[in-house]
């Protein structure tokens, strides 16, 4: 009797858990990124391995008449590394570093390593990537296909610190791409997001790495910019920066802490820069950051307690390297049909707090389920067609807890568009590497460039190899 | 013959163990770039486990329960240990403690179920010994998936440390109840 009734119960369990797992997300012989929306099948899924492999993949899909689509760590959230039907090429093998050159600061990668390949190959040298994500797992391919940018805000966003690359064309040619050589496709591909062919290596500059002293300071959202201009910005030695905006109920959109890394040239590099491996208390700060998407308590809870560490950590000691890779396994959430997703607004400086005020009105009509917003800055780089940064901005980046179903995708769609609408009319641009929530109406008036964005591709890909849904959804017309 | 002490300690055992194997192979297979490194890892737990059957065997009849603690004992340290692996060669290192456990559970829990059953009259014992340590297993592998899903796999490691060591404790209060028999 206890047996069976103990088997019952096992059985059921199974069957209770097949019934809450069934859903498009967790479907495993789709293919999706990382927002695990629209999972659709594809012809197969490619590791990019070897040039020659490569070249043969190009060759197969226009005989075959298939689209090609290029992934890296599919941190992108709108389709922009997969397509219905076509081939993914998975570029995270792909990933020697070719060359290296202390002396000079250049170093040249494959497109799938990742800032942390880089990172462990350059550090014993003194040196440093300029600018990458705040985070070191991403590619150098991908981050360049959405043209990233992090904390340092002398160094501009990525394109800057891009010297050249090679460049897989659409007819199977290899090309070199600079400034100077094949010029033209330089600020196309350079957030061009995989749609002028497959970047097979990349030469970047590098720069010094430096011991940092961390402090952090607090104000409110009315009084950020004029902190940032004159205590953050004017002060040379302050290399990166980055802010954070409260989501705690509390104090809902008013309080700010902001941390800076200053230079500190006395005390010896190589006593502060090795490596930082693991990640410290993953399993406390995941269950606090569970916390802080659940309840209102979490969030309280979440934001006193970062301001309190934070208050603590003043004047520590940091190398430039360590403070590049910052902790991201806390954050990771694997909720079956819910996913974290991130939106990112840049803001003209002096226009930040209006449009955090009419930012927090919209986000509680809509009852958006926000879990945190960092706020990086980045200075005027209009080099790249798409480009984000039409002026010295504010990024802000927003991790919102969002369900999956079409309805309640619908619903925070909606959100988001009043959102965007405010950012246009504070002279804002939004990020194009997240989901496909802005219409196209949006994304025109922000990318004014778009025309002759899509006319390149047409131009250079008149067959439409490369393909994704960024493509599909944005191409208007 | 009672010999629910034993179901009881050794479902505990299945729990923790259940809990961790499919994720800890995942684990595994993460660590290696390659196939034939994953299996060398499994190559040397079993090398370790025959080896230390050999030293356990002429123990076996007079120290059957100190060697189930001391395999619940030693798994949990192994447990403990994981999360802060490094390198393949500790992998390898701590393959060799849990080869050397797991012989030493597996053997003592059969001479322990011999030594409490009388032949001709085993069948319904080892059935259920079977049956609650297999459906141990079950509750544990689902639990697990939600215990990575919502924390890590680490937390995965601390929890089956914990049920070892409770499993470890389970066993030795019986050995104090009734030293000879275990009962």
């Amino acid at each position: 009797m206890k047996k069976g009734v103990t088997l019952f119960l096992l059985v059921a369990l199974c069957f209770v858990n097949y019934r809450i797992l069934d859903t498009r997300d967790q479907d495993p012989f789709l293919i999706t990124d990382y927002s695990r929306l629209h999972p659709v099948k594809v012809e197969r899924v490619v590791e990019g391995k070897e040039e020659e492999q490569l070249l043969h993949i190009i060759k197969e899909a226009r005989d075959k008449n298939l689209t090609v689509s290029i992934a890296g760590q599919r941190h992108s959230q709108g389709g922009h590394t997969f397509y219905k039907d076509g081939i993914v090429v998975d570029m995270t093998h792909y990933k020697k570093i070719i060359s290296f050159d202390p002396a000079a600061k250049i170093i040249r990668v494959q497109a799938g390593a990742t800032w942390k390949d880089i990172q462990d190959t350059v550090n014993p040298y003194g040196l440093s990537v300029k600018i990458m994500q705040s985070q070191n797992i991403f590619t150098v391919g991908g981050s360049i296909s959405i043209n990233a940018h992090g904390r340092d805000i002398r160094n501009g966003s990525l394109i800057k610190s891009v010297e050249s690359f090679r460049l897989l064309n659409t007819n199977g040619e290899i090309i070199q791409v600079s400034r100077t050589e094949n010029a033209d496709l330089f600020p196309l591909v350079l957030g061009g997001y995989g749609l002028f062919g497959i970047i097979l290596d990349v030469t970047l500059t590098l720069t010094e790495d430096e011991i940092y002293r961390m402090t952090s300071d607090a104000m409110t959202v009315d009084e950020y910019s004029k902190y940032f201009l004159n205590q953050v910005k004017s002060n040379k030695d302050i290399h990166m920066h980055y802010a954070r905006i409260s989501v705690a109920p509390d104090r809902f959109l008013t309080d700010m802490y902001a941390i800076n890394y200053t230079v500190d040239k006395a005390v010896p590099l190589n006593e502060h820069n090795a490596l930082k491996a693991t990640e410290d208390w993953v399993i406390p700060t995941k269950l606090l950051f569970h916390f802080n998407r659940s309840f209102s308590w979490g969030k309280n809870m979440f934001w006193d307690l970062q301001t309190r560490f934070f208050s603590t950590q003043q004047n520590t000691v940091i190398s430039r390297n360590n403070a590049m890779r910052s902790e991201s396994e806390f954050m990771e959430y694997r909720g079956v049909g819910k996913n974290d997703l991130l939106q990112e607004y840049f803001i003209p400086v002096d226009q930040f707090a209006d449009f955090v005020h009419h930012f927090k009105t919209i986000l509680q009509q809509e009852n958006m389920n926000l879990l945190n917003i960092t706020v990086r800055y980045v200075n005027q780089d209009e080099e790249a067609t798409l480009s984000y940064a039409k002026e010295d901005m504010f990024a802000l980046v927003c991790l919102f807890n969002v369900p999956l179903t079409d309805q309640e995708q619908q619903a925070f769609k909606k959100g988001i568009q009043q959102i965007i609408d405010e950012a246009i009319r504070h002279r804002g641009t939004y990020y194009l590497p997240y989901v496909a929530y802005p219409s196209l109406e949006q994304f025109q008036a922000v990318y004014p460039r778009y025309g002759e964005f899509f006319e390149k591709k047409d131009q250079y890909d008149p067959e439409h190899l490369f393909m994704n849904y960024f493509y599909e959804q944005y191409k208007g017309g | 013959m009672n010999v629910k002490w034993l179901i009881r300690s050794q479902s505990i055992v299945t729990l923790a163990a259940g809990m961790i194997y499919p994720y800890y192979l995942l684990f595994l297979k993460n660590l290696g770039n390659s196939y034939s490194k994953y299996g060398l890892a499994f190559a040397v737990f079993t090398i370790s486990s025959a080896a230390v059957s050999q030293w356990i065997a002429p123990r076996l009849d007079r120290q059957g329960i100190q060697i189930l603690v001391l395999s619940s004992v030693g798994m949990m340290l192994a447990m403990l240990a994981f999360p802060w692996v490094t390198s393949y060669l500790w992998v390898i290192f701590l393959q060799v403690v849990m080869g050397s456990c797991s012989a030493m559970q597996k053997m003592s829990e059969r001479l322990l179920l011999a030594d409490h059953t009388e032949s001709g009259a085993r069948g319904t014992i080892i059935g259920s010994f079977h049956f609650w340590t297999s459906v141990s297993s079950g509750f544990a592998v689902i639990l697990g998936g939600y215990l990575i899903d919502w924390l890590s796999i680490n937390a995965l490691f601390y929890t089956s440390a914990l049920l070892y060591g409770f499993s470890a404790w389970a066993v030795w209060r019986t050995r104090i109840a009734n030293p000879v028999t275990g009962e």
